[in-house]
């Protein structure tokens, strides 16, 4: 951590207590916000899903055409499903769904009234007579050949190249994704910066130990911690993110619902609590560091993305200063030059729950090939209902993809081809792992800050205890 | 019953035919009376006024009515044909002018002249939303 900056050993905290106290100033990043288009103006219910869908592959097909081009040579000839020649080969644009026989549907649901046993929740929902079929703005047409059916998800537009078969089925030879959108470049910075990155904080959850390590956390940030190097290198934090999940999930007890209203009259939400404990962690930290507070699945905004920012009436002690963002859940934002796009990991997770997929990182570089942030939205994923636009198409490839709340830190840089730097990280649930992370604004790397504090083999004792 | 409702037009068919062989002196004694009561009540009079209403008026109606419904035909029927066109979207949910401008935005070039027709009628259901606007989801 700060490996370069704690390298002032002249002062440290062996030294007989001063009259002076050295002061670091903090760095000013310049931020820019570009969250505007994950705001919601008006919230009208009435409309169907077909036009996210719709307007998916309006915006994707001329781009996918293009990759198509560039990948099977421009004569390569380009069909809508309907002009489809049975044996001609040809390139086709559209959506993918994946037809799963586990996948949870309300029409199951409704079959409990024929004394069946309801769906199990399981962690996956794939199986083998899974089924890819890929749909354009007509006709769906089931898709077979060289494509792996586990690792696609329904909802993300692909071309696919190959031909129609006897039995009305598209033999894949090769498919293409939409792969990185244009990078900005960044301006060299001169010194460093780092950005801190956390999500999960789990506060009103059983584990008080989390507790511990967020108040080192908050010490860490603000300067109270180490001697005077390390004090030095926390000044050089200059925005800290908390992606999701401040709240832990035990906060929504749904108790309430299915006892009656004279036994719950006297009991308070388990989140009020928690959303106090958050406010005087915030206060510690807004007034000294820029902080952006994103909404995760647990906490109280609404459910489907885009999650709107938190009430800053549930703030009342930090909410004074001017450093307290809450901001949106897809996040999106220029901080020094490096442009940060990221979500609270309900997109991540939820692949993770339709795809043979399991590992965060691969997760978040497929939706970034995808160039689409949640694919899944709306089909197992809550989703407002756009009819002009869909958000969650990266228009713009970002410098820093993350995604909070995963089962470990995990990060990665990658290279597009046309010369994009990406850095991609999987940031670690702060309740399970003590784990945050900082990221380098001048070189774009990551490091895990881990605030454990138990020895590893304690860390595998409070594991087992999670599982309970 | 069946047999009276046989016999009864046979006897209005009598009575008719009586009617006109009443005797001439009858016939003279009763149209002066007729006379007087019309030129009193002035039956006539209202009878041909009412006569010249009913005949101007649907002159009148026919002439102006049958245009704007044509026109409003047209308007519609072209509206109509946006709301079929499969390249711009679905259409239920969201009005006539925003899947307009939303083809518009992705580049689709959706007829301008539906757009002025959207912008020139404004109000009523009938032109803002789609065909299929009144059926529930």
């Amino acid at each position: 951590m700060f490996s370069d900056l704690t390298s002032q050993k002249d002062r440290t905290l062996m030294n007989p207590p001063g009259s002076e106290c050295p002061i670091f100033e903090r760095v000013q990043p310049s931020y820019t916000s570009c969250s505007e288009r994950f705001r919601l103006g008006e919230r009208s219910f009435n409309r169907q899903y077909a036009h996210i869908y719709a307007t998916r592959l309006m915006q994707m097909r001329d781009i996918l055409i293009a990759r198509a081009k560039q990948t099977w040579g421009a004569a390569v000839p380009v069909r809508r499903l309907c002009d489809l020649q049975m044996g001609e080969q040809c390139c086709i644009v559209g959506t993918i769904f994946k037809h799963m026989e586990l996948q949870p549907s309300i029409l199951k649901e409704i079959s409990e009234e024929h004394n069946l046993l309801p769906q199990p929740p399981r962690s996956k929902y794939i199986s083998d007579s899974d089924e890819l079929i890929l749909e354009d703005e007509l006709q769906r047409i089931k898709l077979e050949g060289s494509i792996d059916t586990a690792k696609f998800v329904t909802g993300s537009v692909i071309a696919v190249f190959g031909a129609e078969k006897n039995d009305g089925k598209f033999t894949v030879e090769g498919f293409c994704t939409a792969d990185l959108p244009a990078q900005t470049a960044r301006q060299p910075l001169s010194s460093e910066r780092f950005v801190l990155l956390a999500s999960g904080l789990g506060l009103g959850g059983s584990k008080a130990d989390s507790l511990l390590g967020l108040q080192l956390l908050v010490d860490m940030v603000t300067g109270q911690l180490g001697d005077l190097g390390e004090q030095n290198g926390a000044a050089q934090i200059s925005r800290v993110l908390l992606a999701g999940n401040l709240l832990s999930h035990s906060t929504q007890d749904k108790d309430s619902m299915h006892k009656a209203k004279y036994l719950t009259k006297k009991t308070q939400a388990g989140s009020v609590e928690a959303i106090r404990m958050l406010d005087e962690l915030l206060v510690q930290l807004v007034a000294s560091v820029p902080v952006d507070v994103m909404p995760g699945q647990y906490d109280p905004t609404n459910y489907t993305l885009p999650q709107q920012p938190l009430h800053r009436c549930m703030f009342p002690l930090s909410t004074a200063y001017p450093t307290l963002k809450l901001v949106c859940n897809p996040y999106q934002a220029n901080i020094d030059g490096v442009r940060f796009l990221g979500t609270s990991g309900q997109n991540v997770s939820d692949i993770a729950k339709y795809s043979s997929m399991d590992d965060h990182l691969e997760i978040l570089e497929g939706t970034l090939r995808l160039r689409h942030l949640a694919p899944t939205a709306p089909d197992t994923l809550g989703c407002y209902p756009f009819y002009q636009k869909d958000p969650f198409i990266l228009e713009e490839c970002p410098h820093v993809y993350f995604s909070g709340n995963a089962p470990t830190f995990q990060s990665k840089r990658i290279t597009g081809a046309d010369g994009q730097e990406v850095l991609l990280v999987a940031i670690p649930d702060f309740s399970l792992t003590q784990t945050a992370c900082l990221v380098n604004l001048r070189t774009l790397e990551c490091e895990p800050v881990s605030f454990s504090s138990f020895s590893p083999e304690d860390d595998e004792d409070t594991e087992m205890n999670i599982s309970h | 019953m069946a047999s009276q409702a046989e016999i009864r037009p046979q006897f209005r068919r009598q009575a008719e035919n009586i009617s006109i062989e009443y005797p001439y002196i009858w016939r003279a004694q009763m149209a002066p009376k007729r006379r007087l009561i019309t030129d009193t009540f002035k039956v006539v009079k209202r009878v041909k006024t009412e006569d010249k209403v009913e005949k101007e008026l649907p002159v009148l109606e026919q002439e102006p009515e049958t245009p704007p419904l044509t026109q409003r035909e047209k308007d519609l029927s072209e509206l109509q044909q946006f709301d079929l066109d499969w390249r711009y979207g679905p259409c239920i949910g969201i009005s006539r002018l925003q899947r307009w401008e939303r083809a518009e935005l992705h580049g689709l070039n959706p007829p301008q002249s539906v757009r002025d027709l959207l912008l020139k009628t404004g109000e009523g259901t009938d032109y803002t939303h789609c065909l299929w606007n009144d059926y529930p989801l």
